[in-house]
């Protein structure tokens, strides 16, 4: 199976105005939204797709056809948010392509939270992705800060990158565009009978489209509100989300041993620490240092000598020097997801032991990007560069767990 | 008087070699039943395992469980193989059954006065009830331990390990004891140093955690207790950037 993963970046005026209005029809999916702000949506749709056929389904709305301007409104049934809507579940993408097959729609674009904060121009660019551009899967990269989206940036993006091969940022999405046959393959899996959790269960679009062939695109999205998750506990999230990526990362095995990552491109940008003026994270370091003494007996379970000895020297680095290099992180992931495939520990206490090193690498972060957006981009970046560098480890550990591993 | 002796001696040792004869084909039955009853173990074993490994026993097991689950059935099996788990079992149930009717067949070689069964039976039961009140003890405790590590040490608490060490402590004496109690070993001597060993570790993971919290109870006091109105004062037209509150983390 081969796959050509792309990650590009498409200019606007690259676009011409005949595929903008195109007759084929685009479903869009709104979560439930108030008056005011389905005004607001149907305004910036209007303005990114003049003339586009569109269906407009919004959970609630008063069905409507046709009034002139190419937008039929819908109702139809969204999936409950258990998750407040701060990501995409596999209900999410099952009500979509539903609907998608009913209206025969070749297109659709499935929105998030918070919707209304979409800029028109993002709206078009994941439109045309699909459209235009034939893309199966097209989605957004939102410009985020240095203190924002941690989780995509530490594991999820690296861990998407170097095993599928696919470099998008936000692998778990709030919006995403995809074309009919990958409607109904991520109506496939989500019909997939899974565990009886208190949320709905997520659903990695990147690694479902990388597996069957199909194109992903990712498309700059500019600002965007990103909305907050309802459960604050972060130990609680980070154990339901990454415990469903290791989940599918191991369903999905025997494609990522093949397949061959893509080395990120790194910002045009020499980072001067001469500068930047780096952020107190004295507590986090302190943290990470009682987190070290306490836990070292089950990390010794999960990771090798060499990592241990690794983690120590990060434990004992002052806070103005605290660092926790990429490489070491990278390997350290993949001790866990290796750990979570041979159920080495219980996967609660695992998912729980990773949640201090995943702050250790926070603290570094924020540490090294000093505040600055373009530096912490070349942080992520470095991180990913990492995970790829470090794959060979993860494929040789999976296939022969049981050798020497100093 | 020799005489005497010599047939006190002679009595004696008669008594001891018809003891002993009458005891020894029950060791020879008993050691058949464990070895018939332990190869018959191996067998069944076997056919169990071949019989698993055709039908797919572990990958069928694997894709109905439940994605996501903390833990599940592998969890608890050797190598985190349920075949094993079970071909394991089937043999050990063999092996005790053989010991079950070898104890039999030494009481069936004695006298019907002896009654060596009515006392051995009930109290290898209980030996084995010990037996896995020790091991789900100890799994109980290890389980416990961990939890109460991984959540003190991501709630940032100082004394995690302390905490840990205490609920592990905790649940192994209360194992211990309760074990103890099953066999009727120690009687109330068991039962009032458990008493004293629970409460005194109780206490000092009370004393431990109240003085260890001291300054997190004071601040929250301090929180609660109504703070003066600071005086409006004259907007700056540099800040001091300490004092500029730091950006929320987004980890999602």
């Amino acid at each position: 199976m081969s796959t050509t993963p792309i990650a590009d970046l498409i200019s606007p005026s690259a676009l011409s105005a005949e595929a903008r209005r195109s007759n084929a029809p685009l479903l869009i999916c709104l979560p439930t939204v108030t008056a005011d702000e389905l005004q607001s949506l149907r305004d910036h749709i209007l303005t990114a797709l003049p003339g586009q056929q569109i269906f407009l389904a919004t959970p609630g709305a008063t069905a409507s056809p046709d009034t002139g301007d190419g937008i039929t409104l819908l109702d139809y049934t969204a999936a409950p948010h258990t998750r407040a809507g701060w990501a995409l579940t596999a209900a999410d993408f099952l009500a979509a392509a539903q609907l998608a097959a009913e209206y025969d729609a070749p297109a659709t674009l499935l929105l998030g939270a918070e919707a209304a904060s979409i800029s028109p121009a993002a709206l078009q660019q994941l439109a045309d992705a699909v459209l235009t551009q034939k893309a199966d899967l097209a989605l957004p990269r939102y410009e985020t800060g240095p203190h924002d989206a941690l989780v995509s940036s530490a594991l999820l993006y690296p861990l998407t990158n170097a095993l599928f091969g696919t470099p998008t940022h936000l692998p778990l999405p709030l919006d995403a565009a995809f074309s009919s046959r990958m409607a109904s393959r991520l109506a496939t899996v989500a019909r997939k009978p899974t565990a009886a959790t208190p949320t709905e269960p997520l659903l990695w679009p990147v690694a479902e489209a990388t597996i069957a062939s199909f194109t992903v695109r990712e498309v700059p999205a500019g600002h965007r509100t990103l909305p907050h998750p309802a459960e604050t506990d972060l130990n609680t999230l980070l154990a339901e989300v990454i415990g469903s990526l290791f989940t599918d990362i191991e369903a999905k095995a025997t494609f990522w041993q093949r397949a061959r990552a893509t080395i990120p491109a790194k910002p045009n940008l020499r980072p001067d620490p001469s500068t930047a003026e780096p952020e107190d994270i004295t507590e986090m370091a302190e943290t990470f240092r009682n987190a070290y003494t306490n836990l070292q007996e089950i990390w010794a379970l999960v990771l090798p000598p060499q990592s241990l000895l690794g983690l120590k020297k990060v434990s004992r680095a002052p806070a103005e020097d605290f660092a926790m290099p990429a490489d070491l992180w990278a390997r350290t992931v993949y001790d866990f997801l290796l750990a979570y495939h041979l159920r080495t520990i219980n996967r609660g206490h695992l998912l729980g032991a990773l949640t201090p090193l995943y702050l250790a690498w926070v603290a570094s972060h924020l540490r090294r990007s000093a505040g600055d957006a373009a530096l912490a981009a070349f942080h992520v970046e470095e991180t990913a560069a990492a995970f790829v560098a470090e794959k060979p480890y993860i494929v040789s550990r999976w296939r022969w767990p049981d050798r020497f591993n100093p | 008087m020799g005489q005497q002796i010599e047939s006190a001696l002679r009595q004696s040792m008669h008594r001891v070699v018809v003891v002993l004869v009458s005891f020894l084909p029950g060791v020879l039955v008993f050691l058949v039943a464990v070895v018939i009853l332990t190869a018959l173990g191996f067998l069944f074993a076997a056919i169990a395992r071949r019989l698993l490994i055709a039908l797919r026993f572990d990958e069928r097991l694997a894709s109905n469980e439940t994605t996501g689950t903390p833990s599940s059935f592998s969890d608890w099996s050797p190598s985190h193989s349920p075949t094993l788990f079970i071909t394991r079992a089937i043999l050990w149930v063999c092996i005790l059954s053989g010991i079950a009717i070898g104890i039999s067949a030494v009481d069936a070689s004695y006298s019907a006065n002896s009654h060596l069964e009515q006392f051995l039976l009930p109290y290898l039961t209980h030996v084995l009830g010990a037996i896995l009140l020790l091991f789900f003890g100890s799994l109980l405790a290890r389980f416990l331990a961990r939890s109460i590590l991984i959540g003190a040490v991501n709630a940032q608490l100082q004394y995690a390990r302390f905490l840990s060490l205490g609920v592990k402590w905790l649940v192994l004496v209360l194992a211990a004891a309760m074990a103890l109690d099953h066999l009727q070993i120690g009687g109330v001597i068991i039962e009032l140093a458990f008493g004293i060993m629970f409460g005194g570790i109780v206490l000092t993971l009370a004393l431990a955690i109240g003085l260890g919290s001291r300054d997190l109870v004071s601040r929250s006091i301090e929180k609660t207790i109504e703070k003066p109105t600071p005086k409006p004062t004259e907007p700056t037209l540099f800040p001091d950037p300490a004092e500029a509150p730091r950006p929320k983390l987004r980890h999602f």
